[in-house]
């Protein structure tokens, strides 16, 4: 190789050193015109009013202990008591008291994964999350339905933040792999097998959820034969695993795009076969491209279960809203929104976590 | 069919070969033989066919008219086939114009993955091999890196020694040269160089006139899809037939 360059580094010069002070560069950015200045102030104007308004009904006038609506008075302040007393209602439903620890069991083995998964270092490969996504839910399935020596536990006695998690996480299992295939049947050379999956697709997407969910608990069980009675969850299970697959599907079909032909055309001159070529060369760049965008299908997952409670399911949301509806917590108008209030901050701390570990990934990749 | 490696065997053989784009006639009644051991340059200005004729020796672009025999294997133009392609392609091997390494791989694995998954060669042995062409084109100290830590004409060799891995008894270039950095050239034409020396059989799609001239046992000149001259370097370049081939190599070879 030839070289053109002097034979030696040249020493570097260093940067010169910021010379302004701190409060000037703070300055700088939040003062930076009259109308910046402006701007600034009137926010503050606003939110500072409100959170300190929010901050009074969420901790100073809150009512924090208290077993029935009557720990509660008026509506001056956050009834915690609602949330704290009922905390077995939305943490798993109506599952069996004695058979609990099956319950504790997954609650305790998902947050080991999940801190797994967030202290790996950025680069390590998603082999390991992609396959602890699919087998957790079949391994918290079998444990909580149970059989054998462990008592049967029907889901309909599942409930609250226990059944979402279940919810979420089958989603994930089957939705992500069932939208690969689709994306892959809609570029496969048989003509049936994309205008199956084209037609499955653009059908799914173009339809709402709820409409799909409505479908699945009434109108499915006429379709299913008489000996295969699939209880309701299970059948809205079916609905979102089929909805986000064709939106994982197009999200796919994007990452499959991007793989180019020169790509393809490297691969068979060095023989690859299709499936090696598919295994080795498309799949590996396709995914790696897609994963933050398959995390926001996650995120959306997580929130749509709460249509779950719409069909008569007895999820965290439903659970929240039942406890409210029973005799002992009933009245207070209050009641209800603290328990929203929770819901949100819940929601907001699974969804945050998540967006936070895909934008990690998108700064390494 | 074994006898193909026997020195004056044909290796590739285009008879009476027609391909078209839709309506666009790109390759008209292409008649090319390249025996084994043969460095064939193919030039032309672009738009020539020069890149489909070669991309159709180990058809990554079908015909539609005419056979091709490649290292044995007959290929008739209605005949061409998933399996066909596939076939042909473990006996050809190609070094593309913007190189098509695998971005996800490594060097090493950039250079075993074809041996092992597409030829059935054995971990090992394709270990080997591969340790074995990095060292000739002198980057077995990059072997863990990424392709894209590399400079483009590193990226080439790299894509060069690929596709020596899978033991091809031909090896395509398609402009091997045309997207690199000037200063960047040398260094590929080199390693092409050292290949040629070692006798294997090369068909070059290139703008490099110097290396034609050195390397090739024959020039083709291409012209609107059609082979217009053919002759030995001394000829092709001191006595041009053609007026076209005239004016094109008063444009080439101003510089």
């Amino acid at each position: 190789m030839t070289r053109f360059l002097q034979p030696a580094l040249i020493e570097a010069r260093r940067a010169p050193v910021a010379t302004v002070s701190a409060i000037t560069r703070w300055r700088r950015a939040w003062f930076s015109s009259p109308a910046m200045s402006v701007l600034l102030l009137l926010s503050a104007a606003i939110v500072i009013p409100l959170g300190w308004r929010f901050l009074r009904w969420a901790l100073v006038d809150a009512h924090w202990l208290g077993d029935s609506s009557a720990a509660c008075p008026g509506d001056q302040g956050a009834c915690w008591a609602f949330v704290i007393a009922r905390w077995k209602p939305w943490l798993v439903g109506n599952y069996p008291s004695d058979q609990l620890w099956r319950a504790w069991a997954c609650f305790a083995a998902f947050s080991l994964f999940w801190i797994w998964v967030m202290q790996r270092s950025r680069t390590a490969s998603l082999q390991g999350v992609l396959l602890g996504f699919l087998l957790l839910p079949t391994a918290f399935m079998a444990l909580l339905l149970g059989s054998g020596v462990l008592p049967f536990v029907a889901p309909n006695q599942w409930g609250g933040l226990l059944l979402t998690l279940i919810a979420t996480l089958v989603t994930f299992a089957t939705a992500l792999p069932l939208g690969l295939a689709l994306a892959l049947g809609r570029r496969s050379t048989l003509p049936v097998v994309r205008w199956f999956c084209a037609g499955f697709v653009e059908g799914m997407r173009s339809v709402p959820l709820l409409v799909v969910l409505f479908i699945a608990a009434t109108l499915l069980p006429m379709f299913l034969p008489n000996g295969l009675g699939l209880d309701l969850f299970t059948r809205a299970l079916v609905a979102f695993a089929l909805f986000n697959a064709a939106m994982a599907a197009e999200v796919f079909r994007g990452g499959l795009q991007l793989v180019g032909r020169g790509q393809l055309e490297a691969a068979t001159t060095v023989g690859l076969g299709r499936t090696a070529t598919l295994a080795l060369v498309v799949l590996p760049q396709a995914l790696r491209a897609v994963v933050p965008a398959l995390v926001n299908i996650m995120i959306a997952v997580i929130k749509e279960t709460t249509l779950l409670s719409v069909i008569g399911v007895n999820d965290f949301l439903g659970a929240v809203e039942n406890g409210a509806k029973s005799p002992d917590w009933s009245g207070e108008s209050n009641i209800l929104t603290s328990g929203h209030v929770f819901l949100a901050l819940a929601y907001f701390a699974a969804c945050f976590a998540l967006s936070h570990y895909s934008r990690r990934l998108e700064t390494t990749r | 069919m074994n006898d193909n490696t026997e020195p004056s065997a044909v290796m590739v053989r285009m008879a009476g070969l027609n391909k078209w784009y839709g309506d666009y006639h790109a390759l008209r009644d292409i008649d090319l033989q390249v025996e084994s051991g043969q460095r064939i340059v193919i030039c032309g200005p672009s738009g020539s066919g020069k890149s489909t004729l070669v991309r159709t020796v180990n058809l990554l672009e079908p015909f539609q008219q005419g056979s091709l025999r490649v290292c044995g294997l007959d290929v008739s133009a209605d005949r061409i086939t998933r399996a066909a392609r596939l076939a042909l392609n473990r006996r050809v091997g190609m070094v593309f114009q913007q190189f098509n390494l695998f971005p996800h791989m490594t060097v090493m694995q950039n250079l075993t993955v074809g041996p092992v998954w597409g030829h059935g060669v054995s971990r090992r042995e394709a270990d080997q091999r591969a340790t074995h062409y990095l060292d000739r084109v002198g980057l077995l100290a990059h072997a863990h890196k990424h392709p894209a830590q590399l400079s483009g004409g590193q990226q080439q060799r790299v894509a060069i020694a690929r596709t020596l891995c899978t033991q091809p008894q031909v090896v395509l270039f398609d402009e091997p040269t045309a997207s690199l950095d000037p200063e960047m050239v040398n260094e590929v034409l080199q390693t092409m160089e050292s290949l040629a020396h070692d006798g294997m059989t090369m068909m070059i799609v290139t703008h490099e006139m110097g290396f034609a001239r050195r390397v090739a046992d024959r020039v083709v000149f291409m012209d609107q899809g059609q082979i217009i001259e053919s002759a030995s370097p001394a000829d092709f370049f001191e006595n041009p037939q053609s007026p076209r081939l005239k004016s094109f190599l008063g444009q080439v070879l101003q510089h």
